[in-house]
């Protein structure tokens, strides 16, 4: 099951997922061309190689820009991975999929 | 690839309008030339940048038109499919609007401000603003609340408004926003015309025909009260028509006499549901005592997936009787015309009655004023045993004028009638009368409770009674009483005109003899004076007269040469003449004598058309 959370809403995974799942966080720009190619392709990602264990948030820059500045993003789209260690940064509409995979830790 | 040194940018002005390009350039080239921000905005995958000094969010140039498009999409949308779009702030109160529907509106005017319940409405005293700004305070999404307003044409608009609640991320209230659209011909015509469903159930209910809707199975799907009426009367019978039922089974199902009619009608229905018709009519008699014609009418339905039938049952017995009346009344005319006596015109005219009313037998009682009596003249039934007895039976019955239903028809001279299976028969009946007169029980034998009786008239007379008897006699209704009046009154014309021909013919008898009495003969010529008719004795020695003149006539004898002229003369003129004497010479040379008379005769041009006469013999002579 992909757990996707839009506009700063969180869903929580299974207990038994938790311990495995990748957690991220999409900076986007309302519907803005590269935010939406950002959301398909890390979708396309998610579906094939991480089935249901990632937990993603979307959050929109338009209407939380505080939350872009608190983390320290400075363009969208950007796509943070916060867990597991180690945390990293991806910028730009992730059409790069061999480096998105490479900076998630998958491949 | 975009270059970073003369960077194309854009304000989001829904956030920003503040911020200076100069500023966005310098957080650009803060980024560092080969940091990754840089790199994605020159590969042109950035949509925003975020000022790290402010939170202030840049749109590219190419993201803020995508974004300004996509947003111009759906107010494009939102217009085809609404009249206006509206936003309001956490008071309710309209921050913006778009569209023409209460923009375009008195109540709309300077709407911006202002909560819905501070705008005037046409019918504001009863919207319900209780119920509506609760619905607010619940932050619950509200439809079609409907407004009254005037536009700026002064006409009524009835302004339908949908909304709901906007939050913040935080989940904090901002306001509303929904759209709005102009109902006032919906609603209009919805007031003007009531829902169909009732307003057809209470059409088809008013209909005094019955009628019923039948789906492609044939099953009854709806009725009217007439048809439910007529379900309830046959529920007994085990015939079952009533909605839900089949109508084609029940009609496949009959027996008796309504079998064939069931088929007919079983085979036209089939025929309009399945489109080969569009409309069917049977016609048909039913009802053994109470007579009742009934046309069906079978008529297809279009654009309904459901209903593909309408049957209806008209009764149409009075417009069948009426017409059988007025056959009636052109059979006895024709019958009147056609006789040439009263014995030829009367069983044919009893007979015509009693054939289209359904009549047992008709009898007619003549008026014999000097005696106050009814004598029975002439009778007709039909092919029965029992009624060849009962007027077998009544052969020469009299009747006391004011006695029975005859009686009291000839003293009264209108209508009088005892119908069948009355129970308050205090008048005897026609087979009562007969039965004081002969002694026969033929009442009770013949099952013919029912008398029907009318006057003959003629010059303000009662010549006579026509008196029918059957089981099946009814109280008349104006239409029945009007035609017995009008059969009465040309019997009594023609009965009238019979006693007339028959006094003519006994005069013209009578006239006859005496001139048999006073001449020897009758005459008659054409134009030219030729013989051509000649009555009694012949003139002796002249041998056939026929095709000739007087004077032509071979044995004339012409003593007075001016004498013949002057007749001739007169006869030309046209005069009549009297006692014009003549005479003939017989070959034994005797002579006879002659006297005769004529006058001319005329069509009914007034055309000439010769003489007629008589002739004498006067007296013999001795030949010379």
């Amino acid at each position: 099951m992909t757990k996707k959370t839009n506009n700063g809403k969180r869903r929580a995974l299974p207990k038994s997922a938790i311990a495995t799942a990748v957690v991220m966080r999409l900076y986007i720009a309302s519907s803005a061309p590269n935010s939406m190619l950002a959301i398909a392709n890390l979708e396309a990602i998610c579906k094939e190689h991480l089935s249901d264990q990632f937990t993603l948030e979307i959050v929109d820059v338009l209407e939380s820009p505080e939350r872009a500045l608190a983390d320290g993003i400075l363009v969208t789209p950007s796509l943070a991975k916060l867990s597991p260690s180690p945390i990293a940064k991806i910028i730009g509409n992730l059409n790069d999929r061999v480096s998105v995979l490479h900076a998630l830790g998958i491949t | 690839m975009r270059s970073l040194k003369n960077p194309r940018l854009a304000l989001n002005g829904r956030l920003r309008a503040s911020v200076k390009n100069e500023g966005l350039a310098s957080t650009i080239l803060r980024l560092g030339k080969n940091a990754p921000e840089s790199l994605a905005i020159q590969s042109g995958e950035i949509d925003a940048i975020i000022d790290p000094h402010n939170g202030h969010v840049i749109l590219l140039p190419e993201a803020q038109a995508a974004l300004v498009e996509g947003k111009a999409r759906f107010r494009s949308l939102v217009e085809l499919s609404t009249d206006g779009y509206w936003e309001q702030d956490e008071q309710y109160r309209f921050v913006s609007h778009t569209g023409a529907a209460i923009g375009n509106t008195q109540a709309g005017t300077g709407i911006l401000g202002k909560t819905l319940w501070e705008l005037s409405f046409d019918d504001g005293q009863q919207i319900d603003w209780p119920t509506y700004r609760t619905q607010l305070a619940w932050r619950a999404i509200f439809r079609d609340l409907e407004l009254r307003c005037l536009d700026q044409h002064g006409e009524l608009r009835i302004i339908s408004i949908s909304g709901e609640p906007l939050f913040a991320v935080d989940g904090g209230f901002k306001g509303y926003r929904g759209i709005t659209r102009d109902v006032t011909d919906r609603v209009l015509l919805q007031s003007a015309a009531p829902v169909f469903e009732p307003f057809a159930s209470t059409i088809l209910d008013s209909l005094a025909a019955q009628v019923c809707v039948l789906d492609a199975d044939g099953t009854i799907v709806k009725a009217n009260v007439a048809w439910r009426a007529l379900a309830a009367a046959h529920r007994g019978d085990g015939a079952d028509v009533s909605e839900g039922s089949n109508y084609l089974s029940l009609c496949d199902q009959l027996v008796g006499n309504e079998h064939v009619d069931a088929i007919a009608m079983a085979a036209g229905v089939r025929r309009v549901i399945a489109g080969e018709r569009e409309l069917f009519r049977y016609e048909y008699f039913c009802g053994a005592r109470e007579p009742r014609y009934v046309v069906a009418s079978v008529t297809r339905l279009r654009n309904d997936e459901k209903a593909r039938a309408i049957v209806s049952y008209e009764d149409i017995t009075q417009i069948k009787q009426s017409e059988q009346l007025l056959r009636l009344e052109c059979v006895v005319a024709r019958c009147l015309a056609d006789a040439d006596s009263t014995t030829a015109a009367l069983p044919a005219l009893i007979q015509a009655v009693c054939k289209t009313l359904r009549w047992d037998c008709g009898q007619y009682f003549r008026s014999d004023s000097e005696s106050e009596l009814l004598h029975l003249e002439h009778s007709w039934g039909r092919s029965s045993a029992v009624v060849a007895r009962f007027l077998a039976r009544s052969k020469g019955a009299t009747i006391r004028f004011g006695a029975g239903v005859s009686g009291r028809v000839c003293v009264s001279g209108e209508p009088l009638w005892i119908q069948s299976s009355s129970t308050q028969a205090l008048i005897p009946t026609q087979a009562h009368e007969i039965d004081l007169n002969t002694g026969a029980n033929a009442s009770t034998e013949m099952h013919m409770d029912g008398t029907f009786a009318f006057p003959v008239v003629a010059e303000g007379r009662v010549l006579g009674v026509l008196t029918f008897a059957a089981e099946t006699i009814r109280e008349p209704d104006d239409r029945l009483l009007q035609t017995v009046r009008s059969i009465g009154s040309q019997l009594g014309q023609f009965l009238l005109r019979q006693q007339l021909i028959e006094s003519l013919r006994q005069s013209e008898s009578h006239l006859q003899r005496l001139i048999a009495l006073s001449s020897n003969w009758t005459w008659e010529q054409d134009s030219e004076f030729r013989f051509t008719k000649f009555v009694g004795t012949t003139m002796s020695g002249c041998g056939s007269v026929l095709g000739k003149t007087l004077w032509e006539l071979p044995s004339m004898v012409l003593d007075d040469e001016n004498e013949w002229i002057r007749h001739k003369s007169e006869v030309r003129a046209r005069w009549s003449y009297c006692d014009f004497e003549y005479a003939t010479q017989l070959p034994e040379g005797q002579r006879r004598c002659y006297r005769i008379s004529g006058e001319p005769l005329y069509d009914a041009g007034g055309a000439f058309i010769g003489f007629h006469g008589t002739g004498l013999e006067i007296r013999r002579t001795e030949s010379r």
